[in-house]
């Protein structure tokens, strides 16, 4: 079984890049890759809100604002696609991801995962965490024929997208979403995404290219009506 | 030799829970679980008023629910192909005559109790899925409509599916955490019997027995644990009572006149061992102390040979400590009634006083009725009925309103003298 796992937290009280708090935080992520090993299947620290870019759709229109989708001081810093057995199993691991002792984790069991693998950067390009956000309707229930009807949408996007498009996933609707949350060493799990006002809808792409680019790209993504994209920069951290 | 369908009926349903939980393990769904019970029932309904109840009608149940399940899976698309067969595999292995585990009904438990489902949902699956009782049962114990309960319980069961919750307890690395959880829902299915007054009787009597035996049987997992000592305890006190709880026409009896020959010894032995086992444990959490402290009441009351030999001091005591580790206007009401017969209604009344203009308390017809009871004691014969009238406006269960209308005719008798 495969989870989007979405790490969310209050960035301004997260260390800032360079500085040795920085540097235990990455070394505690490497830790958890390496006690998460196979279960690993794709995750990426995301740049904060500053860099963020949100796609509103209205209509006919698009709308291209500074900023996430959510104007909070919360943001979603990384994800990763987990596989793991059971929910149970998935809350053990998500337990050792650092993020979950101050902000949040969210858990969303997946309907699909495509990954064309990575490919080499031409110059000026970068990597995007694409999310879509938006009112959820009866179409984002699998195997629905509004779900059916977008799939084939999303279908058509990855074909346009091409090169540009280097994964992506579909998600259950937000009423499967589990957030576990670390206090004082107890384990807390609840129903529901981690803030309703930031949840994702349907799913999310990665995506690379020029930033313009990508934007555009971006504004092409199907989404629900009135609905929007949050495109945030991948935090190349190398090797 | 035949039997009526009221007879195939009842001993279907005292079954279909255990098998209910033995099944969902065997199948690995709650849905198709249910589903397959269903089907066992339109054969049992059908079949042994001809053949004769089965002699061991758990094990008929489950094997022919399984058999059904497994027919199902053989014929079903929906499932991907690769989990058909795991499934289909996993099913097939089980030996064909099957019983009913007590240890899945536990399992199960756990995941009625998840912590990734809304608590509000918590309680009517496992009255569905734990004690085995239909949806309409469910929604008239939990005083709600049935389609809402229904809708519910489909959505916890889509979740439970979707985001692959176990139907199993977890490991042992989050099993101390999933504890405290389990506890509360089996103090709400035991007190969902024991306290509702409404609805069927027989429902409610058995709801009790099989919250002390998932009590019991928490007690088996977790040894050491004086939450679930303690809440055995407390189970197993206030359950003793309840022989003498109603008279012959249902109607409530108060403890100081219930008959106390009638409360069952060797359920108060057995509560009074797991009582002084778990307040011997050197720490623990506020919820285990509350149901120490919850028994520890009962267990004065089990005591006392008679309602005037009662203990007040200490009950007054045990609701001090109570009302510090779970802060509720119901223990603070609770507790002001005790110290009414250890000091004396006037020393009471300034407490309930100030109680009823507790907001949480507002719709509650739990401090009109001990005003009442007060003013009735001082002799207070015209405020008695004032009080005792606004709580039979709020009272919500026949039985409480019977009871208030008794005693307005006690005071209506003792106006005339």
């Amino acid at each position: 079984m495969r989870y989007l796992v979405l790490l969310y937290g209050d960035e301004t009280v997260s260390p800032a890049e360079g500085t040795p708090e920085w540097d235990a935080d990455l070394a505690r992520y490497m830790a958890f890759d390496e006690l998460a090993g196979e279960a690993i299947v794709a995750g990426e620290a995301l740049q904060g809100n500053a860099s963020c870019r949100t796609i509103r759709h209205d209509g006919a229109a698009v709308r291209v604002t500074a900023g996430p989708f959510a104007e909070t001081v919360e943001g979603l810093g990384g994800f990763y696609v987990l596989d793991a057995p059971t929910l149970d199993d998935m809350i053990e691991l998500v337990c050792h991801i650092p993020a979950v002792n101050d902000g949040g984790i969210e858990v969303r069991p997946m309907v699909e995962w495509v990954d064309r693998g990575p490919r080499p950067p031409a110059d000026g390009e970068a990597r995007y965490f694409a999310t879509i956000h938006g009112a959820e309707t009866a179409a984002e229930e699998p195997g629905s024929p509004g779900w059916e009807a977008g799939a084939a949408e999303h279908g058509r996007f990855g074909k346009e997208a091409g090169e540009a498009m280097r994964a992506g996933g579909a998600v259950h609707p937000t009423t499967t979403a589990s957030t576990v949350r670390v206090r004082d060493g107890e384990v807390l799990v609840s129903d529901g995404p981690y803030a309703e006002s930031m949840e994702v809808v349907g799913g999310f792409y990665v995506l690379q290219g020029e930033p313009a680019a990508v934007a555009d790209l971006a504004g092409r993504i199907p989404v629900p009506e009135r609905g929007a994209v949050e495109l945030r920069p991948i935090m190349e951290l190398g090797g | 030799m035949a039997d009526g369908p009221d007879e195939v009926e009842r001993a279907f349903r005292a079954e279909a829970g255990r098998a209910l939980a033995t099944v969902a393990r065997l199948v690995g769904d709650l849905d198709q679980a249910e589903d397959a019970v269903q089907e066992a029932y339109l054969i049992a309904v059908e079949r042994w008023p001809r053949t004769g109840i089965p002699d061991r009608p758990g094990a008929w149940i489950t094997t022919v629910a399984r058999n059904r399940a497994l027919d199902r899976l053989r014929r079903e698309s929906r499932r991907g192909e690769r989990e058909r067969a795991a499934a289909l595999e996993a099913v097939a292995a089980t030996p064909p005559i099957l019983h009913p585990v007590d240890d899945d009904r536990l399992q199960l438990l756990f995941t009625c109790c998840h912590p990734a489902l809304a608590p509000e949902v918590r309680v009517p699956l496992a009255l569905r899925f734990v004690c085995g009782l239909r949806v309409a049962e469910v929604a008239r114990l939990m005083l709600e409509g049935e389609a809402a309960v229904s809708k519910r319980l489909q959505r916890a069961k889509a979740k439970i599916r979707t985001a692959a919750i176990p139907l199993r307890m977890p490991g042992p690395a989050l099993l101390s955490e999933r504890v405290p959880g389990v506890l509360e829902c089996v103090y709400l299915l035991f007190t969902e019997g024991y306290a509702s007054t409404t609805g069927d009787r027989l429902i409610r009597e058995d709801l009790c027995d099989e919250a002390v035996r998932l009590a019991r049987l928490l007690v088996g997992l977790r040894p050491d644990d004086p939450g679930a000592a303690a809440l055995l305890a407390l189970l197993l006190l206030q359950d003793s009572r309840r022989g003498a709880r109603l008279d012959g026409e249902a109607r409530i009896v108060l403890l100081a006149d219930q008959d106390r020959r009638c409360w069952d010894r060797s359920a108060i032995d057995e509560g009074m061992r797991h009582l002084e086992r778990a307040a011997s444990a050197g720490t623990m959490t506020a919820a285990a102390a509350a149901y120490v402290l919850q028994a520890a009441i009962a267990a004065e009351h089990a005591r006392a040979a008679t309602w005037e030999s009662t203990d007040w001091r200490a009950i007054v005591s045990h609701y001090d400590e109570l009302a510090g580790v779970s802060p509720s206007p119901v223990v603070l009401v609770n507790r002001a009634v005790a110290l009414s017969f250890a000091d004396g209604p006037a020393a009471a009344l300034p407490l309930l006083e100030r109680l009823a203009l507790d907001p949480r308390l507002g719709g509650s017809h739990l401090v009109p009725a001990a005003l009442a009871e007060l003013h009735q004691r001082l002799g207070q014969h015209d405020r008695a009925v004032h009080h005792c009238r606004r709580a039979l406006e709020r009272a919500a269960t026949a039985p409480e309103r019977e009871l208030l209308r008794r005693r307005l005719a006690e005071l209506a008798a003792a106006a005339a003298r």
